[in-house]
């Protein structure tokens, strides 16, 4: 890629033609990255990926790095590769899987240039509301809230609880859990983009969510009554 | 039960077919008892309900904004030095 086409890039990616901005609004991903690895590249394509991915990218990074620092440097390094390396995607997944995946490496690549390391990879796997016996007794009817009122299950409150929730989650289980229930990916995308079976991403996902369940029921009983 | 449904349901057969009984990926048979089980079971009834609006909270963060107008112009500029350009 031409410097020079690279400037005419970076350089108006914040002065949007109204109209151009309308048409590509309307394209498909992969119809988009077509133009932006063909001749049909302009400036305003470079922006159109930004509004769609940016916010996803840098929330994927926040769940991995539980920081805002770390977050916006890989949202940096993904956006980087993105000019470098589009060439790389050849199609053969969905867009978005490719720079989920950009994104996840970045994730890695930027903890290892920094010294640092991942938090202790507790396991969930025998995590289970049931008692020995396999029963629930006595242990969910007692703090059901399924029949709060929309205003308080979705308020800010409870919001702010389950996204504490979900980083309390080990890393492991807390990607495939913002993959899979947050960006609504489904199990074979994610066990691409992670390089996991969808065996193990679906066990993930089945622990992460009793977790998220469980918590968010306390909460409930404790702070709302 | 392993998705046979060869014996009388248990609350822990809800809590491990809750994925596919969910997604609607379970054999009549299991989905029968589980049903069967859940009916008769406040405690998986609660499970179930609560189950299913924690996933519809769950979704709700997707709407959560991160990257504000300061991150995007640090990007630009991140951009712009990384590749050389004025």
């Amino acid at each position: 890629m031409e410097i020079g086409f690279l400037k005419k890039i970076v350089s108006s990616l914040w002065e949007i033609k109204g109209k151009t901005k309308d048409n590509l609004s309307s394209l498909s991903d992969e119809k988009l990255i077509e133009l932006f690895t063909t001749d049909g590249k302009n400036e305003e394509i470079f922006e159109e990926i930004f509004n769609r991915y940016a916010n996803r990218v840098y929330g994927l990074a926040y769940r991995i790095s539980h920081n805002q620092i770390d977050a916006e440097d890989i949202l940096q390094e993904v956006f980087l590769t993105l000019f470098k390396k589009i060439d790389t995607f050849k199609g053969k997944a969905s867009f978005s899987t490719w720079l989920y995946k950009v994104t996840m490496n970045a994730s890695y690549m930027h903890y290892r240039a920094k010294g640092k390391k991942y938090e202790s990879e507790i396991s969930l796997e025998n995590y289970a509301p049931y008692d020995e016996n396999g029963t629930l007794m006595g242990r969910i009817k007692s703090k059901d809230w399924s029949d709060r009122p929309d205003e308080v299950l979705f308020s800010r409150e409870a919001l702010e609880t389950i996204e504490r929730a979900v980083n309390d989650l080990p890393e492991p289980y807390r990607v495939v859990l913002y993959l899979r229930d947050v960006e609504d990916k489904s199990s074979d995308e994610v066990a691409n983009i992670l390089g996991i079976s969808v065996g193990t991403v679906k066990s993930r996902l089945h622990r992460a969510r009793l977790f998220l369940r469980d918590k968010l029921s306390d909460y409930f009983y404790e702070w709302q009554g | 039960m392993n998705g046979k449904g060869r014996h009388m349901a248990l609350c822990k057969d809800i809590v491990e077919n809750i994925m596919d009984y969910i997604d609607a990926e379970l054999d009549d048979k299991t989905l029968e008892e589980l049903e069967k089980h859940a009916k008769d079971c406040p405690e998986c009834g609660a499970f179930i309900r609560t189950y299913k609006k924690m996933l519809e909270l769950t979704g709700k963060l997707r709407n959560r904004s991160f990257v504000t107008p300061e991150i995007r112009a640090r990007l630009k500029e991140f951009l712009r030095s990384s590749l050389n350009l004025n």
